[in-house]
């Protein structure tokens, strides 16, 4: 991969503020978490403050992400619709498998760091609003880097479909129906939540209500894997369908 | 009105009506869905169909929705050179803002009257529920087809504004994520002038959800008009004057 093809493509993320895209994501993650812990009974029982919180981010990420992420992708490919970028880039020896390669490259850190951010920022809140002791760590650190990978798949996802699909009505459309599958998914079950990848954020919540109680669970860890695993190998056997394509 | 029927024939080709029609039945059938998957029937009849459709639907997706269709309203003059035709025309600044806003407008009104109208068709065919909704909801109904105005013209004034398909969808949605945060520190001060707030609280009106009493007043019905009313004229005369100075 030329290194003079991933800084062309870190330019296009700066003139396409995809920069403000994840800062936007980071912020209403925190934002929805907080405000709805804030206002939860549960946030201000010492036992359950931590869940209290758990619970929210656990619902903020679902409702937020989909469709920011939809939009950063759409944003980031929709320019190599408008000026030809396909033909262009193929001129320089950068592929269309390769271009959604760099893509992913470049907004997929972007994205990781709005994921760890808005966590971190929901931690320092609960350790300095909340008085439920010491923070549960494991399940903590577990469920960031599991909606981390989510988030990720989301993304590459949303790459591809913008790059066969010009309109990008249907990307956002997509986004918004993840969004309410991310958010329905909680309550269906577990089977129907692993079919398609929004429903993955039902699957790493670590905290959830049953009934009136809020209760705290591992995060499914081998449905994630499996879903990153599966998530690489389709986006590389569709990228490299992308390159054998005649453009 | 000949502008606003010229946005109609732009729009027939642009799959609007895939918004209008999809976005309120998909958030019906998601309520539906999600009770029938716990096991449960609507306790309360129509008043819990309506609850679990309206107010999820009112926080963050009809924003999002308005947006989307102020996109595509846009779009089109935005591509090739739409936009110099457009502004070398011989329709006024005044009438081409107002026209985008009331073909948006309709559209949004139209996904309103959906959502009254999946609603009962799910009751009935799915819960089996006695008679037709009340006729109060068709009350409420009006009322946020009135409140999403201020959206619908906001969210035509962001697509002008911007090139971009998205980031006016994106703004839609910060700003309806914004609103959940003073719905739920029950502010009525600022919900009232938040256009994004005003809708997600009169989807509200009469279930008792966030700092809903579970009763409409006339207070209320006055307050969104009043509030609707105003922030429309408000962020019309601000479209009108962006586009009027910034357009050269």
């Amino acid at each position: 991969m030329k290194a003079s093809a991933l800084a062309a493509e870190l330019t296009k993320t700066r003139r396409l503020r995809t920069g403000l895209m994840t800062l936007a994501l980071a912020v209403a993650v925190t934002g929805l978490t907080i405000a709805s812990a804030a206002t939860s009974p549960a946030f201000s029982s010492p036992q359950d403050s931590w869940s209290a919180l758990l619970a929210g981010i656990g619902l903020a990420f679902p409702v937020c992400s989909p469709l920011l992420l939809a939009v950063l992708a759409s944003r980031q490919v929709d320019i190599e619709h408008q000026s030809n970028g396909w033909i262009f880039a193929q001129t320089s020896r950068v592929t269309p498998g390769a271009l959604c390669r760099l893509k992913l490259l470049t907004t997929g850190p972007g994205v990781g760091l709005a994921t760890i951010t808005a966590s971190l920022l929901v931690l320092a809140f609960g350790l300095l609003a909340g008085d439920g002791g010491a923070p549960p760590w494991g399940l903590w650190v577990g469920y960031t880097l599991c909606v981390l990978a989510v988030n990720l798949v989301v993304l590459g996802l949303h790459i591809l479909l913008a790059a066969r699909i010009q309109n990008q009505l249907v990307g956002l459309g997509i986004g918004v129906l993840g969004t309410l599958f991310g958010v329905f998914a909680s309550a269906m079950p577990a089977a129907i939540a692993h079919i398609t990848p929004w429903g993955y954020y039902s699957l790493v919540a670590v905290a959830e209500y049953q009934g009136e109680e809020l209760m705290l669970q591992r995060p499914a860890v081998v449905s994630i894997a499996a879903l990153a695993a599966l998530a690489a190998l389709g986006f590389t056997a569709v990228t490299t369908f992308f390159d054998h394509k005649e453009a | 009105m000949q502008a606003l029927r010229a946005e109609f024939i732009k729009l027939k080709r642009s799959l609007s009506w895939t918004v209008v029609f999809l976005l309120p039945l998909v958030m019906v059938l998601s309520g539906a869905v999600n009770t029938l998957m716990a096991g449960e029937q609507p306790d309360d009849g129509w008043h819990t169909m309506w609850l679990r459709s309206a107010v999820f639907y009112g926080l963050f997706p009809l924003a999002v929705g308005i947006g989307i269709l102020a996109s595509l309203v846009w779009r089109s003059e935005h591509q090739g050179g739409n936009w110099n035709a457009l502004m070398s025309g011989p329709t006024s600044t005044w009438r081409i803002v107002a026209a985008k806003a009331g073909s948006l407008s309709l559209l949004t009104a139209g996904m309103q009257i959906l959502l009254l109208s999946s609603v009962a068709a799910v009751g009935k065919l799915v819960f089996g529920l006695p008679g037709m909704p009340p006729p109060d909801y068709l009350g409420i109904t009006a009322l946020i087809a009135v409140a999403c105005l201020p959206v619908a013209v906001l969210q035509s004034g962001l697509s002008m504004i911007f090139r971009s398909f998205a980031v006016p969808i994106a703004v839609a949605f910060t700003g309806a994520g914004l609103a959940v945060v003073l719905l739920l520190a029950e502010l009525p001060g600022l919900v009232w002038v938040f256009p994004y707030a005003l809708i997600g609280r009169t989807t509200q009106l009469g279930t008792g959800t966030f700092a809903d009493s579970g009763h409409i007043s006339a207070v209320d019905v006055l307050t969104v008009l009043g509030a609707s009313g105003l922030l429309t004229v408000v962020l019309l005369f601000g479209s009108v004057a962006w586009l009027e100075r910034k357009d050269f």
